[in-house]
């Protein structure tokens, strides 16, 4: 018999659960290998689901709107003779469902391994009130998250909410110290997302729910400030040739445009293979130093902010960068991206030109050593020898691990970027 | 002089050394190690093992001695005292045997004979046959530590004794001081009472087994007490000199005749001649100082077992062998938690603790909640008819985290474990509450101090 188990896909690093936008396929569609069978939310983007076995999509366990863990049972593909119960059976019952639905006393061994016991939390559910819930409360609710009795204990009683931390345990496995490094460092950055019971009545404030994105923000971005020891460093760079090239390159027919953010790119890609240092992560007691650079772009969505990640911007020409960026961010704002194209970045860039920002700066996206943020190309009074002008002049501000590069390290790599920048012909050869 | 390459060459061949050779031989790596004594170090021919033969034999001449209470009458008995350690050392040797077949399993060059690091990653073995170089990509020192003494003590292992001479002693003298009432002096202070010996346990600070929980002290000190072992605390050695019988242990206005002095004061690491100095290799009072992932100073030199510190613990140098292994073989080893070592005494009532003492949890400013349970009140101790002791647990009050488990009785060193998987886990209280303990176990005294921090003890 071939009874296929749909289940929630992993489909990116950072992905814990999906949500079901929409179901392409119907009960009862026929389906083939490959078919694309619902559309899922992820932390990251929006992702299409392929469907592998053929068959008759029998059953749909999680209708769309819900969110399941990954891992977690969705649907099943069957011949349409197939009896299909104990495979639903093995279920988790419906999200809203009791969690005593979750562990059903006897289960066949067949479909042990993939079915996850955890029912689905519904996304808006925060812990928020100090008090302690009794042993039973604390059995059902802790069903989703991983973690330890003593994390969830002191979770209850500082208000920490468990879902926005990142376990440091055995197969992520939230402890104790993860949960007092939220509470002490990261606690203000998670707060905003905690509904606090308000003590008058009258309705002060509203809770929006967190999109997936922004969940995952709020659990990534503490993890990031809190342990990686930032140091910035700034830079103006003269834009002035490279506006000028940039005018005539993007006058040439048939060529494609190109941004500064493109010679951004490729400014740091050739930086990144001169100084490898900045070119790293810390792993464990090592260093990793890659050899190839794969730079994250930031896009801001509405919904929160996203890396998509140009692969091998040392080995590609300007105009390949500038043809591939456009479309990743075109397809970051539509949320057509493949899961693949949103891990393994080696270095990012952060660009807020378009928004007339003279400076900022940007918090790293780890395992990623470091991020580059790329401020507006401004027109300001510069004196040269030739007395008082006008030039083209932008800022850019680097934040690196001190834990894998020091200052120096951080300062001549942006020292080459400017050069490259200044002297922008060489972008070109 | 030949040179043999190999991947780790691993110095002493202790509990952690013979450990960090095996794991390194698991993870595909070819290791040579080095031991100037049997394999298995001072843990399994002079330390613990042998010790716990003769502690068994202690507690069977004592179980002997109370036939009566168990219906048994015997026409009088002889217990052998060099029969005693003439078993603990068969004891001994079969374990130091062990170690050689899973050095042949594991495919281990052993090299007999004393190495010295001539490079980072070069040893060179004297043995007996001469001497050969090894050339490593790591090397895993494990050459442990000896028997300390007090200044104008020297140990003869004839009158003045260590541990070491204490296991080989072949007979037993009429009498014995022991010096220091840790671990090694109160296990040699119950196996010698057992076989009659008049001893008197001598300690510095102000209770025997200072780094348990205070109650676990008075506990063994009435005990003890009870069995006829003197115990003087708070005295000062001001000199051991022959005379009398064998010695005279000037207290500082009392004076000790004993024909045996037994000096367990502590251990020190065995650092000097292994070439450290030369490389740089840096010392922390006495000890070489580690990374978490048991790397030296110098890169690619490793350090594990009591030369790399406190608590000087068999099962924390097999800890330690472990995570080095891993470490050279490039995995990314979990770090030993030193916070959650179990400590052990064998003597009799037996002492097992984790995690702080009541009064260190309550000067690092825990509320603290106390479980108490005696083992009086425990079915098979009083079936077993070994009622003496109880387990205390100790309990963060908000969280019911267990910041604390002391036990003194009937296999406490077995019951501990419970307490260590719990606190590896991050277990709370309630957690132990509802784990279901066989009835009738020992272990039940575990769950009952447990119910009792909480106020709900059954059987109390």
């Amino acid at each position: 018999m071939a009874v296929t188990k749909v289940v929630m896909p992993k489909l990116s690093d950072a992905m814990e659960s999906g949500k079901i936008i929409k179901w392409l396929k119907k009960e009862g569609d026929r389906i083939n290998g490959g078919d694309i069978l619902a559309e899922v939310e992820t932390d990251k983007a929006d992702v299409e689901m392929e469907a592998f076995g053929a068959g008759v999509l029998r059953k749909i366990l999680v209708p769309a709107g819900e969110t399941a863990p990954i891992g977690a049972l969705i649907g099943v593909i069957a011949e349409p003779g197939d009896d299909i119960a104990a495979v639903v059976a093995s279920a988790p019952a419906t999200p809203a469902g009791a969690a005593s639905a979750a562990a059903p006393a006897s289960r066949p061994p067949a479909a042990t391994p993939s079915a996850p016991v955890a029912p689905v939390a519904r996304p808006a559910a925060v812990v928020s009130a100090p008090a302690a819930p009794t042993s039973l409360g604390q059995g059902t609710q802790s069903g989703r998250v991983k973690a330890s009795p003593l994390a969830k204990k002191i979770a209850a009683q500082t208000g920490v909410d468990l879902r926005l931390i990142q376990g440091s345990g055995p197969g992520g496995r939230i402890i104790r110290r993860d949960v007092e490094a939220a509470e002490s460092g990261a606690a203000a950055s998670a707060m905003p997302a905690t509904a606090r019971p308000a003590a008058v009545s009258g309705a002060e404030f509203e809770d929006v729910p967190l999109t997936q994105i922004r969940a995952a923000i709020a659990r990534r971005m503490p993890l990031s400030k809190a342990p990686v020891p930032h140091f910035y460093v700034t830079s103006e760079v003269a834009m002035d040739r490279a506006w000028e090239l940039r005018e005539q390159l993007n006058a040439l027919e048939g060529q494609p445009k190109i941004s500064v953010n493109d010679l951004v790119i490729r400014a740091c890609a050739l930086a990144l293979l001169r100084h490898p240092g900045v070119n790293a992560s810390l792993q464990g007691d090592a260093i990793r130093v890659y050899h190839r650079a794969h730079i994250g772009i930031a896009v801001a969505l509405d919904a929160g902010l996203i890396t998509p990640v140009l692969r091998d911007c040392h080995a590609k020409p300007l105009a390949q960068i500038a043809v591939e960026a456009r479309d990743l961010v075109e397809r970051a704002r539509n949320r057509k991206l493949r899961a693949q194209e949103l891990s393994g970045a080696t270095f990012s860039i952060s660009n807020l030109g378009m928004f007339d920002v003279a400076e900022f700066s940007a918090i790293i996206n780890p395992p990623e050593g470091a991020i580059l943020a790329v401020g507006s190309v401004r027109r300001v009074p510069v004196v040269d020898d030739a007395g008082l002008g006008v030039g083209r002049r932008m800022m850019l501000t680097i934040s690196c691990d001190h834990r894998v590069m020091d200052g120096a390290m951080g300062a001549r790599f942006l020292q080459d970027v400017k050069r490259l920048l200044e002297e922008p012909l060489r972008l070109l050869v | 002089m030949a040179t043999h390459k190999f991947d780790v060459a691993v110095v002493g061949t202790g509990p952690g050394g013979y450990v960090a050779a095996i794991r390194c031989a698991q993870l595909g790596l070819s290791v040579a190690t080095v031991e100037d004594d049997r394999p298995g170090g001072v843990c399994l021919n002079w330390g613990c093992i042998p010790t716990k033969a003769l502690l068994r034999n202690a507690e069977v001449v004592s179980l002997m001695g109370h036939a009566a209470d168990y219906g048994i009458r015997l026409s009088g008995f002889e217990a052998s005292y060099p029969e005693a350690v003439q078993r603990s050392r068969r004891v001994a040797d079969r374990m130091a045997k062990g170690v050689e077949f899973l050095f042949r399993k594991n495919k281990i060059t052993l090299f007999p004979g004393r190495g010295t690091l001539k490079a980072k990653n070069v040893v060179e073995v004297k043995g007996t046959g001469g001497a050969e170089t090894l050339e490593a990509r790591a090397v895993i020192l494990a050459t442990g530590s000896e028997p300390k003494s007090l200044p104008g003590v020297t140990i003869d292992e004839k009158t003045v004794i260590s541990s070491n001479g204490a296991v080989r002693n072949e007979h037993a003298p009429r009498s014995i001081a022991i010096v220091g009432a840790g671990a090694v002096g109160v296990e040699f202070a119950d196996v010698f009472a057992s076989y009659g010996v008049q001893v008197t346990l001598l300690e510095a600070l102000p209770r025997v087994v200072p780094v348990e929980d205070e109650e676990v002290s008075k506990e063994l000190a009435r005990t003890f007490t009870r069995r006829g072992i003197t115990i003087k605390t708070g005295v000062k050695v001001a000199s051991v000199k022959p005379g009398g019988p064998g010695a005279v242990v000037d207290l500082g206005g009392e004076q000790l005749e004993v024909e045996q002095v037994l000096m367990a004061v502590g251990r020190a690491a065995k650092v000097v001649g292994l070439g450290l100095e030369g490389l740089g290799v840096q010392l922390e009072r006495g000890f070489v100082k580690v990374s978490p992932a048991m790397e030296t100073s110098v890169n690619g030199l490793y350090a594990i077992g009591d030369m790399a510190g406190a608590p000087l613990l068999a099962h924390k140098a097999m800890a330690e062998g472990v995570v080095a292994a891993e470490a050279i073989a490039g995995k990314s080893p979990r770090p030993v938690d030193y916070g959650n070592v179990p400590s052990c005494t064998y003597c009799r009532p037996q002492i097992a603790s984790i995690g702080s003492t009541e009064a260190r949890a309550r000067e690092a400013g825990r509320e603290v909640s106390v479980g108490r349970f005696p083992f009086t009140a425990n079915g098979k101790a009083v079936a077993m008819g070994e009622t003496e002791g109880f387990v205390k647990v100790l309990a963060d009050r908000e969280t019911g985290e267990i910041l604390g488990v002391h036990i003194i009785g009937p296999e406490a060193t077995e019951i501990i474990h419970e307490f260590a998987v719990g606190r590896t886990l991050e277990a709370t209280l309630e957690e132990i509450i509802h784990t279901i303990h066989a009835h009738p176990t020992l272990s039940e005294a575990a769950l009952e101090a447990t119910l009792s921090a909480l106020g709900q003890a059954i059987h109390i």
